[in-house]
């Protein structure tokens, strides 16, 4: 039989595995999922408490809170994408600028992403001749 | 499950009275669709949207001023829109100042040319929304209010942190605005469920009639309402920037432009102040005779203030950055507003809410004065402001109105806002004594204590900014060793020096500010 506890005990998992892994995290994207996964939390147990008083306030709760998330997640993914496109880089070691007067930056030893070495493709060799291409205006 | 037909008619009924309550939230929003639609014609989007975005919130401010049938604070029960929202006098005290903010805000931004023409559209919008959402903030009646106020008022400000798209800091401010904003709301969505779930309601009437009697009258306090307002607290004090959430606002300080920094130290404040005393005194009022709140959530509150005052004071010592040591004595006030609102009485409530207009006027002007240094010396340091009086008598002389008042000499606005908060953390101290609690007489004048040694500590950094603006030798300087005018614009200066006056009038005349605020908190 599945009971209130039930819930709650996955609710409170969700929302401490959200919290352990942003403050833990590195990568802006990954962060930023983790803090939606604390939203989750929070949704299953308003959701779960509201069927155990058997009215519909936490539901709606729940809903103004998917919502908002949505908002938050649009305005926090439009923002990394800026930050992506100065930087090159979705680590969040990398934005240090601001910072108190004689705090050194910190210096993660680790890179963010593991560089794996493609493997040696065997080389088809050059035949035929070129192809005319018409020359595209690039886009950006 | 869903509402019957009775509180239906219930809801209808009073739906007129409520809307016109609500009236000015109404215009903002009007306001916000017609500055979104002003595009769309080729010959409005040229328009620079401050002066269109002022006159909205002008009208919102008269129309809240023009709603006198509110007279006391009972004629609101059970609250506006089936108890969502309490538009009572508080509410309407500090959303008033909230508009009142944001119009003086439009009028420098208008004068300091931040933003330009093209993104005015953009940056008004941002702000009315933001003002929007402090404004549900300071009337929320409702965890569901709580939560959409602080994520309204939140979700512009982030982007507005992040505005000056140009520059690497503001990306970077914005970014650590966000990623802990998020955090925080989660944290404090988990505390709003756990209190929903104990109650089966929302409503913080209920909720913390509920807390309230838990706390004064069992012995060992059941854990999850606790934790639920200890998690909602968290949310708060990422709002007040409150130790140990206020790791984010010094950095979001210095890579913001100065008028975001101000919105955000100003208006943000004033709306988390409100809240989290409105919760407060819902929490008293549940047991008004019992000291056990006080000795648990007051205490808890007053090592908070504590620690925050004297935090943001330390550490503003240092500082070479104007809008980051700016930042710091942001928080050392924040500490100051925590003291009152620790004493968990009306008295200190009323004073905290003076305190509030004080610091309006003192704070905008500060930061006012760093917009304009930053716009004519391209600098925001300590050392822009080398020779300041001489380059500039206006500007110089209003800056050394501005910091004195924050630092809280008489006879300016911030001593009164100061005077005000410290006799009523020594009145709540021999109040709880009367009641029969040595621990809380000593408790707070243990914290009056702090306040003052901390109000001593601040001086530090308030007069080396003065000194180096009035003692040292400019370096910018003519052939003939004369300081350079700083050649700020008239319009500015007239600003710097009516807020000046303003602060001026404020710490002479303070009684009908007192009375107003006082008649807010009954």
């Amino acid at each position: 039989m599945i009971s209130l506890g039930h819930f709650l005990t996955v609710g409170a998992v969700l929302f401490g595995l959200g919290l352990v892994g942003f403050l833990t995290r590195r990568n802006f994207i990954t962060m930023f999922l983790c803090a939606e996964m604390m939203l989750q939390g929070v949704v299953l147990n308003l959701v779960a408490f509201s069927r155990y008083h058997g009215n519909l306030s936490g539901q709606v709760l729940g809903l103004f809170i998917i919502t908002v998330a949505a908002c938050e997640a649009g305005l926090a993914l439009a923002l990394f994408l800026t930050l992506y496109r100065r930087g090159r880089s979705l680590d969040s070691g990398a934005w240090q600028s601001i910072r108190e007067i004689g705090v050194q930056p910190t210096i993660d030893v680790e890179p963010l992403m593991k560089t794996v070495p493609s493997p040696d493709y065997p080389r088809l060799p050059v035949a035929g001749r070129l192809p005319v291409a018409a020359e595209e205006t690039a886009r950006v | 499950m869903l509402p019957n037909s009775e509180q239906f008619s219930a809801l209808l009924s009073t739906l007129s009275a409520d809307l016109v309550a609500f009236l000015p939230e109404l215009i903002l929003a009007g306001g916000i669709t017609l500055l979104l639609f002003l595009r769309l014609f080729p010959q409005l989007c040229r328009v620079h949207s401050g002066f269109v975005a002022a006159g909205v919130v002008a009208l919102a401010l008269t129309t809240l001023l023009g709603n006198g049938h509110v007279t006391t604070n009972a004629d609101w029960e059970p609250g506006a829109f089936t108890g969502l929202l309490r538009l009572d006098l508080f509410s309407q005290f500090l959303r008033g100042l909230l508009l009142l903010f944001t119009l003086l805000l439009l009028l420098l931004c208008d004068q300091t040319g931040i933003p330009d023409r093209d993104d005015s559209a953009d940056f008004c919008v941002l702000l009315l929304g933001g003002t929007l959402g402090l404004m549900l903030m300071t009337s929320a009646n409702h965890l569901l209010m709580v939560f959409i106020g602080l994520e309204m008022a939140s979700l512009p400000s982030y982007a507005l942190a992040g505005f000056l798209k140009g520059q690497r800091t503001g990306s970077e401010a914005a970014l650590k605005y966000v990623v802990y904003g998020a955090a925080s709301a989660g944290v404090t969505l988990y505390g709003i469920s756990l209190l929903t779930a104990v109650f089966g309601t929302g409503n913080l009437v209920t909720v913390t009639q509920g807390l309230g009697h838990m706390i004064a009258d069992s012995e060992s306090v059941p854990l999850l309402p606790m934790a639920g307002l200890c998690f909602l607290f968290v949310g708060f004090g990422f709002k007040l920037a409150a130790v140990p959430f206020q790791f984010w606002l010094p950095d979001v300080f210095e890579g913001a432009a100065a008028e975001v920094s101000a919105f955000l130290s100003v208006a943000s404040k004033a709306a988390a102040v409100g809240l989290t005393a409105r919760v407060l005194l819902l929490l008293q009022e549940a047991n008004p005779e019992s000291v056990r709140l006080a000795e648990t959530l007051g205490i808890a509150l007053a090592v908070v203030a504590t620690i925050t005052a004297t935090w943001g004071n330390l550490a503003a010592l240092t500082q070479t950055n104007l809008k980051r040591m700016l930042g710091y004595s942001t928080i050392a006030h924040a500490g100051y507003m925590l003291m009152a609102l620790s004493t968990l009485r009306k008295d200190g409530m009323a004073a905290v809410l003076v305190y509030l207009v004080m610091y309006l006027v003192m704070n905008l002007g500060a930061f006012a004065v760093v917009a304009v240094l930053r716009n004519r010396t391209g600098a925001e340091t300590i050392a822009a402001c080398r020779g300041l009086i001489a380059r500039s008598p206006a500007v110089g002389v209003s800056l050394t109105i501005f910091l004195a008042s924050l630092l809280g000499l008489p006879p300016l606005g911030g001593f009164v806002g100061k005077f005000l908060v410290f006799s009523a953390v020594y009145d709540a101290g021999q109040a709880y004594a009367v009641a029969g609690s040595p621990t809380l007489e000593w408790v707070y004048s243990l914290l009056l204590g702090v306040g003052i040694v901390n109000t001593v500590v601040s001086a530090g950094y308030y007069l080396a900014v003065l000194r180096s603006a009035g003692l040292d030798e400019a370096e910018a300087t003519d052939a003939s060793g004369h300081a350079l005018p700083l050649g700020e614009p008239w319009g500015v200066a007239v600003y710097l020096v009516g807020l000046s006056i303003v602060l001026l009038i404020l710490g002479l005349v303070w009684n009908p500010l007192i009375t107003l605020a006082t008649s807010a908190i009954r």
